[in-house]
């Protein structure tokens, strides 16, 4: 079983070819034909999504040419799924980066995956709902679910205990060749792999340890020149444009999950700046090693997010796959979460505001839904490999498989029936 | 509901300006009818009908007493407060949700309004039908003086350059709704306003109404008219001193007309529940509709009284499910009504008061009527006398309370990590999964039709007194 790894690639658009790009975007992903030139449905991906940036000033008046970003989650290597990508999406790819900057008239296969590898982008944070649930488990366990729920339409039960169903549920998965692949111990990401995060997690402990006399001496100037900066915060917390939220609105709620991308600017300063980094390092670390099975913080419905820094950390991108609407998912947010929204994202301009960092900020309902409108952009394409399942049906399915193994108590047993 | 101080400084409401129906249904007066109005395009830029509005603002029944006889309330379209002239960068505060009406397609797909539902079939409201402007709300003690208080009205009209689209009459049904279950049981009670309620069915005023502080402790936004424009001094001021509030004292009215197919709900639950020899078992049929609902037809909430309609139970509402019911072996984790007010089921802290923080901020209060048929429902044969609701809300955040229960609660089949099934009463969709947990295993009801369809529906603003007079005089 693989580990997930986020790929992400941005590539400049040539002058004069943003409408362009965003009409051939956008006509792919309605007339159908996305599925024949862009054919995710054959790679191994869980979300995909291609973004336009448009042309911006930065803060200090510079302009930021106009950009295209290819984002998605995948179970292969980065080099392997390029490869593939490059192969089984040819047309498609060269339909869409022909609008881009150096992008060759009639590419080989190779000279795509050069040119996709070339642009290919670090994120600072990368979160993973269930690091390990591929994409072949998560589409098997729900047929296996569906297989078991039929089954247990056809028995009446009344009158057994919790202990028989599974008895008799565990012989009806056997007895199906097609199912019996769940009787065996799930596969685990590689020895190799969990060697090396453990490596990861040591090295960042030694680090923050070793820097420990530091921090904590630095602590108290950083509060106070936090404090400073936060007083000096000018939140820009204006009604969204209706067009624009029209403009968004119109991408959302067709399948049970929904994407989210969103850009700024992040505050001037190096003090700020410094601050992100931090931040997007201590979160990094902790979806790495330990918001890693089903929940970020209690959130249990984002299946993949990333956060990537873009033009020498003068912006940051935040892209996220959630279930549900987005006012549940930003209401989750106030009402859950605020801390740790606040921690990343009061650095970035126009950010209600906040106190010690993490206090205020969202809690600021309508400021915080606008600035998030307000920072959002639109996903042109945008490719899910299961629109019908939220990640806590994902992590039902693969408990529902995993108690197919295995001898249980009474409770136990009422406990996992209970899930169907 | 008299005798609330008229500050509105100290926590108070301002009955006065508020329009009676936020405050009560009108529960005495069972005559009702809800007629829709359009104005006319050759209306002169508004004027008569703002002539219209500014007599109508003398009747407009107000929330600072009980209304004898009769009651009047009128609310507005988007589309309405643009004809009756308001300017458009004013009207365009409002918020996304009313200016865009209930039939963008985003609406549409969030509220499962497609299918037999979609507003392309609407009878008013919807995308093939004549824009709504106003919705005047009419009540009396019985049908004799609703029809005066009607024709009252009525002739009036045209002469205002108004036209009746429709009226929408109201049959009393008492206390149960037409699939013959127990209604408005559980409400919400409004800081400052109602009497004291359940402490956790005690909302703020901001939930409700515009220019009061909600739930998070903020204000909703709300139109702003600038203090100097002449007619805005009829308004009251807004919370922070800047500006005139059009909004304050009003609050965002819902109307989703609901067609109710009472003969194929329980002719699908008989089905549903036959014994083995194929004869009918009207106590199981019963049963399955009380796990459907949560509740039993006489009122009794599942989670208290899971065997039995106790009567003693009837108007029984203070209960929660984590600690009582965790599983929904007494009623079911995806039944209407644990679904519509999920009280302290939820994330954060399921059983705690943080759960139900969360809930409150996604309440509604309920003013619905159920639509007249045209029987009796007495004499053997004859029509029903009536074919569905008059479903009306009221809610200060379209977004975060009225859309979100549907889109998040009702019709979402992951609603609380459930698999794959909508609510099993009132989802608009065929087809559907209800799941009714059980020992040694759940059992599965497959195949639910849709027992409801929307048949009209719009987004509107029931103003504050003073905004209606401000509107008649812009």
């Amino acid at each position: 079983m693989p580990h997930q790894i986020a790929v992400t690639v941005r590539a400049a658009v040539r002058p004069g070819e943003v409408g362009p790009l965003k009409g051939a975007l956008t006509d792919m992903a309605d007339d159908g034909r996305r599925a024949n030139l862009l054919p995710f449905e054959r790679l191994p991906v869980h979300f995909a999504r291609f973004v336009v940036l448009d042309e911006s000033t930065d803060l200090q008046g510079d302009r930021i040419g106009p950009s295209l970003m290819f984002m998605a989650d995948v179970d292969v290597p980065k080099d392997r799924f390029l490869r593939e990508f490059a192969q089984v999406a040819a047309d498609g790819l060269d339909e869409v980066f022909t609008h881009c900057e150096d992008y060759p008239t009639t590419p080989t296969v190779d000279e795509r995956v050069a040119y996709l590898g070339a642009r290919m982008l670090t994120p600072a944070a990368a979160y993973v709902n269930t690091i390990g649930r591929s994409l072949k488990d998560v589409r098997r366990e729900a047929q296996l679910r569906d297989a078991i729920e039929t089954f247990l339409d056809s028995r009446r039960w009344s009158g057994r205990s919790a202990l028989d169903v599974r008895d008799a549920v565990v012989e009806f998965v056997a007895g199906e060749p097609k199912l019996a692949w769940a009787l065996k111990r799930p596969e685990r990401p590689s020895l190799l792999w969990r060697a090396k995060e453990v490596v990861h997690l040591i090295g960042a402990a030694a680090l923050l340890l070793a820097l420990s006399p530091l921090l904590v001496a630095g602590f108290p100037f950083w509060l106070v020149a936090l404090r400073i900066h936060e007083l000096r915060d000018k939140p820009g917390a204006h009604v969204p444009d209706r067009h624009h939220v029209a403009q968004l609105e119109d991408l959302e709620d067709r399948l049970v999950q929904n994407q989210f991308s969103a850009i700024g600017y992040v505050k001037p300063g190096w003090f700020r700046r410094l601050t992100l980094g931090g931040v997007l390092w201590l979160l990094e670390l902790s979806v790495r090693h330990y918001f890693n099975h089903g929940r970020l913080a209690g959130i249990r419905t984002i299946h993949f997010a990333r956060w990537v820094f873009l033009d020498d950390n003068r912006r940051l991108i935040f892209l996220s796959n959630y279930d549900g609407s987005l006012e549940s998912y930003t209401d989750d947010f106030i009402d859950k979460v605020a801390w740790g929204l606040n921690g990343a994202f009061s650095n970035g301009v126009g950010y209600p505001r906040t106190r010690w960092l993490v206090l205020g900020g969202a809690k600021d309902e309508l400021a915080f839904k606008n600035y998030l409108r307000n920072a959002q952009i639109p996903t042109q394409i945008w490719y899910s490999a299961y629109g019908g399942l939220t990640a806590v049906n994902l992590a039902e399915n693969s408990a529902v498989r995993r108690g197919l193994r295995g001898t249980m108590s009474a409770a136990q047993a009422e406990q996992w029936a209970a899930r169907l | 509901m008299g005798g609330a101080a008229v500050t509105g400084s100290d926590g108070t409401v301002e009955v006065d300006d508020v329009q009676g129906l936020v405050a009560a249904g009108y529960g005495h007066l069972r005559a009702a009818c809800f007629v829709l109005l359009r104005i006319e395009a050759a209306s002169d830029g508004g004027a008569a009908p703002r002539a219209w509005l500014g007599r109508l603002g003398d009747d407009v029944t107000a929330a600072n007493g009980r209304p004898d006889g009769q009651a009047v309330n009128v609310a507005f379209t988007h589309h309405g407060l643009l004809g009756l002239g308001l300017a458009p960068e004013v009207a365009g505060m409002f918020s996304n949700e009313f200016v865009g009406g209930m039939t963008v397609p985003h609406s549409s797909r969030i509220l499962g309004d497609s299918g037999e539902s979609a507003p392309e079939r609407w009878t008013w409201g919807g995308s093939a039908t004549p824009q709504v402007d106003l919705l005047l709300m009419l009540y009396a003690s019985d049908q004799a003086a609703l029809e005066v208080l009607y024709r009252s009205y009525e002739p009036g009209l045209a002469a205002s350059g108004l036209v009746e689209l429709q009226r929408l009459d109201t049959v009393d049904l008492g206390d149960v709704e037409p699939f013959n279950f127990a209604d408005g049981i559980s409400q919400p009670m409004i800081e400052g306003l109602s009497p004291p309620g359940r402490p956790a069915d005690t909302i703020k005023a901001g939930e409700f109404l515009l220019g009061y502080p909600n739930e998070y402790g903020l204000y909703t936004e709300s139109p702003v008219v600038a203090d100097d424009a002449g007619p805005a001094r009829l308004l009251p001021g807004r919370h922070d001193g800047r500006g005139r509030d059009l909004g304050r004292n009003g609050t965002y009215l819902v109307f989703r007309q609901l067609a109710q197919d009472v003969e194929g709900f329980w002719a699908f639950l008989d089905e549903a529940t036959r014994r083995p020899d194929g004869s009918s078992d009207r106590d199981a049929a019963v049963g399955l509709a009380a796990k459907i609902v949560g509740r039993w037809p006489g009122g009794a909430p599942l989670v208290l009284s899971p065997e039995v309609d106790d009567p003693a139970l009837a108007k029984a509402n203070d209960f929660g499910y984590f600690h009582e019911d965790p599983d929904g072996l007494r009623c079911p984790l995806g039944a209407h009504i644990r679904r519509s007010n999920p009280r302290d089921s939820l994330a954060p802290r399921p059983g705690t008061q943080a759960s139900i923080d969360v809930g409150k901020r996604h309440r509604i209060i309920r003013r619905g009527r159920e639509q007249a048929g045209s029987g009796d429902g007495a004499t053997p044969g004859s029509p029903p006398p009536t074919t569905g609701l008059h479903f009306v809300c009221l809610n200060a955040n379209i977004a975060r309370q009225f859309e979100f229960i549907q889109a998040t609660w009702v019709s979402n089949p992951k609603f609380n990590g459930l698999y794959e099934e909508a609510d099993p009463l009132v989802g608009t969709q065929p087809g559907r999964t209800f799941r009714i947990p059980g020992t040694p295993v759940r059992t599965r009801v497959t195949g639910l039709p849709a027992f409801v369809r929307v048949e009209a529906g719009g987004y509107f603003f029931l103003p504050g007194i003073k905004a209606i007079r401000y509107l008649a005089a812009t």
